[in-house]
């Protein structure tokens, strides 16, 4: 065995050394493209469904505490935050109360839910403070403020799609009257767009004005949001959560978007699997076609080398050894043609409506994964189609006859 | 019978070969008994099945029927494991058409059988080199076969066949492709592995002058054995 491998590393050495360098190169780069096919869609994909979670933040943070059962508060807010922010692994929490509302401008009324937020402590939770594309987010000052969402507002990107409040402009009165009956005046302060209806059809007021509306005291709140340090821990540091005596349901970011995005998602998902596995089927077919026209090609070789008697084994070890050769280079050429896109897609994102953008999201897993599946595939690949060459006639491996 | 000093018997060889308007008999019917350390020409026309038979001898091909024996082992029926054994440790072969490996240099096309057998890879490279000085081309072994003439090529092909010191050498026109002298050096090798080292030889030639190397001449025609001369060496 070991002169086997001994004499198959020379005759694999000589034939890459020594070969046609032209279609070394091609082979290389076929393998290439092969190999960012494996990566480059489910990286686009996993930009999508990144950006989807991100979407999911503005409600639910990482981690959301909930009333429990039909309560519609949480009745200790204050106290759940206490036990929460000393959580280790918790980087920030906040507490909201929503409530339902119809805006209504000049002569347009829409529905609505408005989010009581304390201003400063949301810097630390979502993204609502950077998206601002019109005035200002509010200040923990504020009174009577309003901060509304952009498919609200006529001229945005959604607003055709629902009813909207018309050209509302920064410094405009609105009307907001609330589920209890009780009617505010409201200066709108900014205007915020995330491209997502969650966050788009929404309107922002200090958490004081829904307390003061609906009369409840300092404690409540209808949601308690919280941000943690690593969001894929974000299961282990809910249990910790439950642990320090919360007993208000707890639910991870994953465990809200599941209920409510669960089709897009799977389907979505459906889509990335299904591509995923027939680049790899279409990959291994490539590959063994060009392995196996590599060894048809050098079937007088291997002939010789029978005739003159070189085992079958080492003709075999050859071509595992050339084949994985090639395949280790498309990996390399591979990664740099799939780093240069991602590089260029996330500097030059795919864009839809102008504004929903996706960022490639680089998969260190399924990176590890494509270069082993590729490497494992050149070895299958070629065993089958060396060892039928070299088991053929010599006379007709040679002479062709 | 073959007794202590038959190196190779045949008997009744037969090799068809299926083409598109029949069978061609290439071999028929042969029978020879071959001692050790004999060195024998076979000599015919082109097409009176030279190169058929000393396939069949090489172990490279398999006779249609009859039987074959070296050292009184049956090697017919061998599994191909074994044939391949026995021709990378018993068997040279000089290929008409040289058969070099294109990506090989001289030197490696030669050395590769050692390493093959086990030898380290100094001493492969060592012993390959003797065989290139041997046959003149000391000085080559980096040049791949692009890089030589054919008579080169021939040269770097009879040096594979016989750096191993094979028990047998089997040459097909060794010296098709050189000139009287390169052609002298090649065939004073040979007859020097023969006279030294007491190597049988098979040699398949066309040129009458070469008989003066050898033991034994074997006349084919159409695939049968038409000549059987023994000289008295000189
Ligand atoms: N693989 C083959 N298939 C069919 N016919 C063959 C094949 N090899 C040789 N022949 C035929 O067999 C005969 C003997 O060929 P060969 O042994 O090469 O002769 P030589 O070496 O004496 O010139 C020729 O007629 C040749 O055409
Ligand atoms: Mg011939």
């Amino acid at each position: 065995m070991f002169d086997d491998i001994r004499v198959g590393i020379l005759s694999a050495k000589s034939s890459i050394k020594r070969g046609n360098k032209k279609t070394l190169a091609f082979i290389i780069f076929v393998l290439a493209l092969i190999f960012v096919n494996l990566l480059f869609l489910p990286s686009m994909i996993g930009g999508l469904m990144g950006m989807f979670t991100g979407f999911m933040q503005y409600p639910y943070g990482d981690i959301v505490v909930e009333p429990s059962g039909d309560n519609v508060y949480i009745n200790n807010a204050d106290n759940v935050l206490q036990k929460v922010r000393a959580v280790q692994d918790v980087t920030f929490a906040t507490k909201r109360l929503d409530a339902g509302a119809s805006i209504q401008y000049k002569q347009k009324v829409v529905g609505s839910s408005i989010i009581g937020i304390l201003p400063s402590e949301e810097y630390g939770i979502s993204n609502y403070p950077f998206i601002i594309t019109e005035g200002e987010f509010l200040g923990d000052l504020s009174q009577d403020e309003i901060i509304i969402g952009a498919m609200l507002v006529e001229g945005y990107f959604g607003s055709e799609i629902y009813d909207n409040l018309g050209e509302i402009k920064v410094g405009s009165f609105v009307n907001v009257t609330y589920s209890n009956g009780v009617v505010r005046k409201y200066k709108v302060k900014g205007i915020m767009e995330g491209t997502f209806e969650l966050v788009d059809l929404n309107a922002l007021v200090h958490y004081k004005e829904i307390k003061d509306v609906f009369g409840v005291d300092e404690g409540k709140a209808t949601s308690v949001v919280v941000r943690v340090k690593n969001p894929d821990d974000a299961a282990k540091v809910k249990e910790k959560i439950i642990a320090v005596g919360v007993k208000e349901p707890v639910f991870t970011a994953d465990e809200k978007s599941d209920a409510l995005m669960r089709q897009a998602m799977q389907s979505i998902g459906m889509i990335n699997v299904v591509s995923k596995y027939v680049s790899l089927i279409i990959g291994a077919a490539l590959i063994l076609i060009i392995v196996y026209i590599n060894v048809l090609n050098r079937k007088r070789e291997i002939g010789i080398l029978k005739a003159v008697g070189i085992t079958p084994r080492s003709i075999v070890i050859s071509y595992a050894f050339i084949s994985m050769f090639y395949v280790s280079m498309g990996i390399l050429a591979g990664l740099v043609l799939y780093f240069a896109s991602m590089f260029y897609f996330t500097v030059n994102p795919v864009t839809f409506y102008d504004t929903i953008t996706i960022i490639p999201e680089i998969q260190v897993g399924l990176l590890i994964n494509s270069i082993f599946t590729m490497l494992i595939m050149s070895v299958i690949a070629v065993i089958l189609p060396a060892w039928r060459v070299s088991k053929e006639s010599i006379l007709k491996a040679i002479w062709g006859r | 019978m073959t007794d202590e000093k038959t190196m190779i018997q045949i008997k009744d060889l037969t090799r068809y070969y299926k083409s598109g308007m029949g069978v061609v008999k290439a071999l028929d019917g042969v029978s020879l008994k071959i001692e050790k350390g004999e060195f024998i020409a076979i000599m015919g026309a082109s097409g009176s099945g030279k190169t058929t038979m000393l396939r069949i001898l090489g172990l490279l091909d398999k006779p249609t029927k009859g039987e074959y024996t070296i050292n009184n082992l049956n090697v017919v029926h061998l599994p191909e494991e074994e044939r391949s054994y026995y021709r990378l440790t018993q068997l040279g072969y000089v290929f008409q058409d040289y058969a070099l490996i294109n990506e090989m240099s001289a030197s490696e096309n030669v050395y590769i059988l050692s390493l093959m057998e086990g030898k380290s890879k100094k001493e492969s490279i060592s012993t390959a080199h003797e065989a290139l000085v041997n046959v003149g081309l000391g000085d080559k072994g980096k040049r791949i076969p692009d890089q030589l003439s054919g008579g080169e090529k021939q040269r770097v092909a009879v040096a594979r066949a016989i750096a191993k010191k094979p028990k047998i050498l089997f040459a097909d026109e060794p010296c098709a492709n050189l000139d009287t002298h390169t052609s002298e050096q090649v065939l004073d090798v040979f007859k020097i592995l023969n006279e030294k080292f007491g190597q049988t030889i098979v040699m398949v030639t066309h040129e009458a002058w070469h008989t003066k190397y050898v033991s034994r001449v074997i006349k084919l025609r159409d695939g049968k054995i038409v000549g059987d001369l023994r000289r008295r060496k000189n």
